[in-house]
């Protein structure tokens, strides 16, 4: 029984993760852009993909890193001649934009390369059970928690001590002030969005290296990590840190003793903290109403 | 009893202090006008009575009753009505359909999906009752968007006036006019003062409608009182004159 | 907001009512000229079941100005609702589609309560996950909903009007005359409640909201109210479409539905009352010809949205009234 709940944490924590990256992604896009991004889900499906093409050329330690930079120039370009022209527009908009883009990345990763799941190899030393009784505990998932550790750190470091990444951060509390002391709010932008699309790409080669590929895998993702974010406050980074992991373990836990229900239980965690604290766990007072 | 009384209400924002424990005593029937340079915090101060945001410190009564805690939609129903630095109307529907939308609001029909003809014709009288007040009656069926600029000024207030307020608060009702709409409007606010006797607080630029139109006078600067009086106090002054007039020279 | 055009001032348009008569016309007459132009019964019926639901989202979205994502729930609980009655308790088809309102809009009511205090984004992300809610429900409630698989083994009841029997069951052209009569019902309530105070209510926080605040209107209950009346028209559809296809299944609740609801609004225009209907007319022809026609079909309807969003954002019939005005 122990094992099979440390198993279960253990499944927990790294679904969590994943929900972290994507929803820090998520989030950084619409703290700064105000846009819902959809096709999230799409753009780490395609860095799985990418990785996977690269990964014969480059080996995979390179494309690790190479695949979430390609994945990420994609989402510049997409950025610059399309979701930046809804930005005045109503809201309506950019959901509807972000959600054909879904579409039709999805439709172009199953063009290119199939219906089928596909698997992404990973490097022998990654595969080596780290203990014998808990089976569980891989080369891989240690190696995969270390790197969303530090990403994320990188990420939080990159926002604390670097000149943009202040003008991020004061771009997501007051983007007029901001604006009025002349930073350019459009490549700030356009960086942010990169910089969102960067994480879930870096999301996809890891997934891909745990579950395998195919079109849909970002799917299950993207909702989820609406939820850390309503759960962790609205304008929080470090909120949606929290709530990623919390709905990754509490589904986690939940799939020891009602398997249908690990999706159903995230959405209960939702409504519960939107009832008792209204703004929350991190949010700022007001940001969300 | 005083028509409104604002009690030493503060204002921050972060560490800025936008309103600085002023304190305000308005009169059933009088005309009061706020003057003070710019981002002296007199329309932080007008959302504040409005109930636009509440204060940080203070406390605000209306006829007697508090209303620091009230939203602004209920002070509404309590007898506040507004109208807005830049005109916030709906410039797609006619006068008649704006007064319409106000009139109803006030008359506690905002909820129906259906009117009786005595509850529609209720509402018409008092828009018609509306535009004659502001002299709008030619031009009640053409769009606001289309109208000028003092005709959409004088569009709002009737908006305000069909709420039927124990108070009227205008902000910069002549902001960006010329001469002659700043006349239109300045002998609108007289006509509501002197013949129908409502109350206004205003908040004005221009000198020369503060000073004939109001019956008192306050002055804000950096977000504090620096003076309250008839007009010719404040003309007389000093620390007026250095402060705010010598400011704006 | 408010540099739109705007046809929703209902009472000040006194002209010939033209393009009632062609709508009506074109509805009433549709099952004769559908085969001529490779359409079928079914696809007329489901043309009028998303037009009703996308005009229900648009009371909220086009009349009031709020956007909803997650209205899939509210046609998928009205499928279900109605199958639930077929399925488990009696065979009456107007018994079925009043459980199948009222199950949506009793859902609609209380998310709509729990939602109301947020605005923009965060409201649209509450909307789809509050919908997602209903769509896990149905897809792992195994036992009575039928889980992936969908509630199936029941169909629409014959309609007995006392003086006889409407064989809609087996009659597809019923059906849809059945379907029709009661879009021509709610359709008529829509219109009353745009040219009521409670429409111009709606239209004054579309248009400005601030300035509806200081009117004396409860911007927020007025939002509740809205979204629950559009939650009552989507649920109605919802159990047509139950109806319809004779069975219930969770991609009903999906929010990819909600999608659909809502591209049809915009594509149509969502600022005209009739805007949403005809881009549910669009939508789903376009929907039902690619996917014959193509695997790639999810790239064509995603090019659609993309599309609409970049070049045709007034829709259809933003779009025509501009040309004409500019002509």
């Amino acid at each position: 029984m122990l094992t099979l709940v440390l198993f279960n944490l253990t499944n927990g924590l790294i679904l969590g993760l994943f929900y972290v990256l994507m929803a820090l992604g998520v989030s950084l896009i619409l703290n700064l852009s105000n846009v819902i991004n959809f096709a999230h889900g799409n753009f780490l499906a395609l860095g799985g993909y990418v990785a996977y093409a690269l990964s014969p050329y480059m080996g995979y330690w390179l494309a690790l890193l190479v695949a979430p930079l390609v994945v990420g120039l994609v989402g510049l370009i997409v950025e610059r001649t399309m979701i930046r022209r809804v930005y005045a527009r109503p809201h309506v908009y950019s959901l509807l934009l972000t959600f054909g883009l879904s579409f039709i990345l999805q439709d172009f990763c199953r063009m290119v390369w199939g219906v089928n799941g596909l698997p992404l190899s990973i490097p022998n030393v990654l595969n080596q059970p780290v203990s014998n009784t808990l089976f569980f505990l891989t080369g891989y998932r240690f190696f995969l928690v270390g790197v969303v550790v530090v990403a994320v750190a990188a990420l939080f470091a990159f926002l604390g001590f670097t000149r943009v990444g202040t003008r991020i951060r004061a771009g997501t509390l007051d983007l007029d002030t901001v604006s009025a002391l002349g930073i350019n709010i459009g490549l700030l932008r356009s960086f942010n969005f990169a910089l969102g699309i960067f994480l879930a790409a870096l999301a996809g080669v890891l997934a891909g290296g745990q579950i395998g590929l195919n079109p849909n895998m970002g799917d299950d993702l993207v909702l989820p990590s609406f939820i850390a974010i309503i759960i962790g406050g609205a304008g929080s980074l470090v909120g949606t840190l929290v709530g990623g992991i919390v709905i990754g373990i509490a589904s986690a836990v939940t799939a020891i003793w009602w398997s249908a229900g690990s999706e159903v239980v995230i959405y209960i965690l939702m409504v519960v903290v939107l009832v008792l604290r209204p703004r929350g766990l991190m949010g700022e007072e007001g940001m969300m109403t | 009893m005083s028509m409104l009384e604002v009690r030493g209400v503060t204002k921050k924002f972060g560490s800025l202090v936008a309103v600085n424990d002023v304190t305000l005593t308005v009169e059933p029937g009088e005309l009061r006008a706020i003057i003070g340079p710019n981002g002296a915090g007199k329309t932080t101060f007008f959302n504040l009575i409005t109930g636009f945001f509440p204060p940080t410190a203070g406390r605000m009564f209306l006829e007697g009753r508090d209303i620091t805690n009230v939203t602004a939609t209920d002070r509404v129903a309590m007898g506040m009505a507004r109208t807005f630095q830049i005109t916030e109307i709906f410039p797609e529907l006619t006068i008649r359909e704006n007064i319409r939308i106000a009139a109803e609001s006030a008359m506690g029909l905002r909820m129906k999906a259906w009117m009786s003809g005595s509850d529609t014709a209720r509402v018409n009288d008092r828009i018609d009752e509306m535009l004659v007040a502001t002299r709008l009656t030619a031009q009640a069926d053409r769009l606001v968007g289309e109208l000028s600029h003092g005709d959409q000024r004088s569009a709002e207030i009737a908006m305000a006036l069909a709420l039927r307020p124990r108070i009227l608060l205008l902000d910069e009702p002549t902001a960006g006019m010329g001469e002659q709409e700043t006349f239109q409007v300045a002998g609108l606010i007289r006509r509501l003062h002197r013949h129908a006797n409502y109350t206004i607080v205003l908040i004005e630029h221009d000198m020369r409608v503060v000073f004939n139109l109001a019956d008192r006078i306050m002055v804000l600067t950096e977000g504090t009182l620096l003076a309250e009086g008839t007009p010719q106090q404040i003309a007389d002054n000093a620390a007026v004159q250095a402060a705010y007039l010598g400011a704006a020279a | 907001m408010s540099a739109t055009t705007i046809s929703a001032a209902p009472s000040r348009t006194a002209k010939p009512k033209l393009h009632l008569l062609i709508i009506w016309a074109a509805l009433l007459t549709a099952p004769a000229w559908m085969g001529y132009i490779g359409g079928y019964d079914a696809l007329a019926s489901r043309i009028l079941v998303f037009g009703l639901a996308a005009m229900g989202l648009n009371l909220l979205l086009g009349f009031t100005g709020v956007m909803s994502f997650g209205h899939a729930a509210y046609f998928g609980l009205g499928a279900y609702g109605a199958g639930f009655v077929l399925r488990y308790w009696v065979h009456s088809t107007p018994l079925a589609i009043l459980c199948g309102i009222l199950l949506g809009t009793v859902a609609g009511v209380v998310f709509g309560a729990l939602m109301m205090r947020r605005t923009g984004m965060y409201f649209a992300m509450l909307t789809i996950a509050f919908g997602q809610i209903c769509y896990y429900v149905a897809y792992s409630w195994n036992s009575v909903t039928g889980g992936y698989d969908g509630l199936r083994g029941f169909q629409r009841a014959p309609l007995d009007l006392g003086f006889t029997v409407l064989n809609i069951r087996d009659n597809g052209v019923l059906f849809y005359y059945f379907v029709l009569a009661i879009f021509a019902v709610c359709t008529a309530l829509m219109g009353l409640l745009l040219r009521s105070p409670l429409g111009r209510t709606m239209i004054a926080i579309r248009e400005n909201p601030r300035r509806a605040r200081f009117l004396g209107i409860n911007v927020e209950r007025h939002i509740l109210i809205s979204f629950a009346i559009s939650t009552f028209f989507t649920s109605v559809a919802g159990a047509l479409y139950a109806l319809l296809n004779n069975f219930a299944d969770p991609t009903s609740l999906y929010y990819v539905i909600s999608g659909n609801i809502v591209i049809m609004a915009v594509m149509g225009g969502m600022l005209n009352f009739w805007g949403p209907l005809l881009g549910a007319a669009i939508f789903v022809t376009l929907q039902d010809y690619i996917s014959s026609m193509t695997v790639n079909w999810m790239s064509w309807i995603g090019i659609i949205f993309v599309a609409i969003v970049l070049f045709f954002p007034s829709g259809v019939l933003g779009f025509l009234r501009r040309r004409s005005a500019s002509k």
